[in-house]
């Protein structure tokens, strides 16, 4: 199989994946559906790394591999189990509603895609529009998702999105930026997660309930 | 050294952060904090100096150049003025029990930690770097804004950070397009990302991409610098923040943001022509003015006030670069600089009357002057400003932005403009007038002002004041080749 080939079919399962995390009913099987992604994320890097012959792209993927499909997501389960929620994910919209404004930004994420030809490379496939497809349905979990854990599955799937698209358009950011960037997502995830549990420890309420500050 | 002190500058408060968990002492901590403070604001004047005689300086991903330099100049003033503030606002919060004194360093080192993540974000000329400082100073702050622990605290801490990082995941994507593109046409591998290597290609670039690029740059930082109709987070996270914090968050933070804005505004004028990221800011500063306004009307919060009017600031910013023209973007880079100072002094003498009165309800606080007249005196002078009376700075860059805005023929703007500064100037001094006049309740501690925080609003109130009466020819000079840089 030729690269492109490769490369449209793991934007396929991306797509997959995402379509899991949107519709997953409880909070767990959407920490493993984005573990999975970042998995298939990595692959993507391995798979451009061996057609470029770029040696960045083996680091990005290495760190994708252990940092976003191992570590965080670990981190992820962890919180779940201490929060001791096994009830199911209460979306803010009905999930068939949410699966149809999905496929409304898949259309419009291609019509996008096609517009931006001039930066996709042909090594790359079809790439570009999965990728802003992914970001902008990443928002959209964090928007709909009313619990804090479905917002920050949401903002890791995002992170996943805008990677893809670099490495669609440049072979990946230059190495310093996107491990800058890893970084930062590491951080603010643990941030969130250490809120999440403080909240949790004096209210029996998710954070993102709260409701109180208006106007 | 211009070039070492590039380096050294991040270097200084991350430093001083570290100094901090060497000890638990309040007076000593305090000492640290005001210290790295003076040295940050000595070594920019100094980098300023070299900056101004010998041109823009780089290192690797970092740059100074006098677009930067305003940004970083307002930053380590406002540094210092809230590190002096902080001595007299914690003894009194630690007396209260809104501070806890064995945790006292861990807050301490997060301000500095916040203050290193904007130094970078106003010294990177790679726009990746940019991003990564900027998601930075998020993390770091949003720790600050839920540091009382408090519901109210960890709700607009839960907000600002999701909100926040959802906006800027944006900007990274418009980063991300923008750079392929760049590197489509010839810039190499971490030059794509650099701004300054960007420029020298820019006309070149496919504007098209560039436009879509822009977009998600606005709304990516856009959330970040609070503009209308991103703003939710805002008043929430600089009402609950402790005050010293709120402070930067207002007067610096959502300045940064726009420093990132206006970095992708020169590459989109650019490539896709003047007139296009000029629209852009324009249609974005004039929702937010006009959104700001009933908020600011109805509300009863003295914090959330003064958040609302960040808003309707950063909207006065957006138009000066709006209306475009050399006067325009002045008016908004001396606007810029204004305001931090400004609403940074408001902030600081709301939270000691806050103190005083024990509530944020502007029903409740009455006669203000009566029990503080320092502090009074001080909030009405803020409060002045911050309407646009004369001889204030404010009233200085509005005009400047109203004269572009005339000169430029966007009369259906200026008309909406004009008449929403009128509106809130009325009620932003109905609800002060109320404060600081009138008989003072019971309950009003008559405790004599402390020296410390009187000190740093008086620091902020003399620039303030000066810079409304007369602008010295160095920060001219820098504002015009700051201007220069923008407009081309």
């Amino acid at each position: 199989m030729s690269t492109p080939t490769i490369i449209d079919d793991l934007g396929a399962l991306l797509l997959f994946t995402m379509i899991l995390i949107l519709a997953a009913g409880q909070i767990h099987r959407a920490v493993y559906a984005v573990a999975a992604q970042s998995l298939l994320i990595a692959i993507a890097g391995a798979v451009l790394a061996t057609a470029t012959g770029n040696r960045d792209l083996w680091v990005i993927a290495g760190i994708t591999l252990t940092v976003k499909t191992i570590v965080l997501p670990c981190v992820l389960l962890w919180v779940v189990r201490r929060m001791n929620v096994r009830r199911e994910v209460e979306p803010v919209i009905p999930i068939g509603a949410t699966l149809a404004l999905a496929v409304m930004v898949v259309v419009m994420s291609f019509h996008l895609g096609a517009s931006l030809g001039p930066v996709s490379q042909a090594i790359t496939g079809n790439a570009l529009p999965v990728g802003i497809a992914l970001t902008l349905l990443g928002v959209l979990v964090m928007a709909t998702g009313k619990t804090a854990l479905n917002q920050m599955v949401g903002l890791f799937a995002s992170e996943n999105g805008i990677f893809f698209t670099a490495m669609s358009v440049t072979q990946g950011m230059p190495l310093i930026i996107e491990i800058g960037v890893i970084l930062d997502v590491i951080l603010a995830v643990l941030v969130m997660a250490i809120m999440v549990l403080r909240v949790r420890s004096t209210v029996d309420a998710d954070i993102a309930d709260l409701d109180r500050l208006r106007g | 050294m211009a070039e070492t002190l590039l380096w050294v500058l991040p270097l200084v408060p991350t430093v001083t952060a570290a100094l901090m968990l060497t000890t638990r002492d309040r007076r000593i901590l305090s000492a640290i904090d005001i210290g790295g403070s003076a040295i940050l604001v000595a070594l920019t004047l100094v980098l300023a100096g070299e900056v101004a005689s010998g041109g823009p300086r780089s290192l690797g991903v970092l740059r100074a150049d006098d677009l930067g330099l305003v940004f970083l100049l307002l930053l380590v003033v406002l540094t210092l003025a809230v590190s002096i503030y902080t001595v007299g606002w914690l003894k009194q919060a630690v007396a209260v029990g809104n501070m806890k004194a064995e945790s006292l360093r861990s807050y301490f080192c997060l301000v500095h930690l916040f203050v290193a993540t904007m130094v970078v974000t106003v010294l990177a000329d790679n726009l990746g770097v940019l991003w990564i400082a900027m998601e930075g100073t998020t993390i770091t702050s949003a720790v600050l804004v839920g540091y009382h622990g408090h519901h109210h605290g960890l709700e607009a801490a839960w907000k600002y950070i999701i909100v926040t990082t959802i906006g800027i995941s944006f900007g990274l994507f418009g980063t991300v397009l923008v750079s392929a593109t760049a590197a489509a046409h010839g810039a190499v591998g971490a030059d794509a990302m650099s701004w300054s290597a960007i420029m020298k290609v820019a006309p070149m670039l496919d504007p098209g991409i560039v436009r879509i690029g822009f977009i998600f740059v606005m709304v990516g930082y856009g959330t970040k610098a609070g503009l209308a109709p991103m703003h939710l987070w805002l008043p929430d996270a600089h009402s609950q923040a402790p005050t010293p914090v709120s402070a930067l968050l207002s007067g610096v933070l959502i300045k940064c943001a726009l420093l990132g804005i206006i970095r992708f505004q020169t590459i989109a004028a650019a490539a896709c022509g003047r007139a296009y990221p000029t629209q852009v800011l324009l249609v974005f500063g004039l929702v937010s003015v006009v959104v700001a306004t009933p908020f600011i009307l109805a509300q009863r919060d003295l914090k959330r006030l003064l958040g609302y009017h960040s808003v309707e600031h950063v909207g006065i910013v957006a138009l000066g670069l709006g209306f475009g023209g050399p006067i325009g973007t002045y008016g908004a880079l001396l606007h810029v600089i204004n305001h931090g100072v400004t609403k940074a002094l408001a902030f600081f003498a709301s939270g000691t009357a806050i103190a005083r009165y024990g509530t944020r309800d502007m029903r409740v606080i009455r006669g203000l002057l009566a029990v503080a007249p320092i502090g009074g005196t001080l909030l009405m002078l803020a409060a002045l400003s911050l309407a646009g009376v004369p001889p204030f700075s404010i009233f200085v860059s509005e005009l400047l932005v109203l004269r572009a805005g005339i000169s430029a023929g966007h009369w259906v703007a200026v008309a909406i403009f004009l008449s929403m500064v009128v509106i809130i100037f009325a009620g932003l001094l109905h609800h002060v007038g109320a404060m600081v006049f009138g008989k003072p309740t019971e309950e009003a501690s008559r405790e004599p002002e402390a020296w410390s925080p009187l000190l740093g609003m008086v620091l902020l109130a003399a620039i303030m004041t000066l810079l409304g009466l007369t602008i010295p020819a160095s920060l001219d000079g820098l504002l015009q080749r700051a201007t220069e840089i923008i407009v081309g």
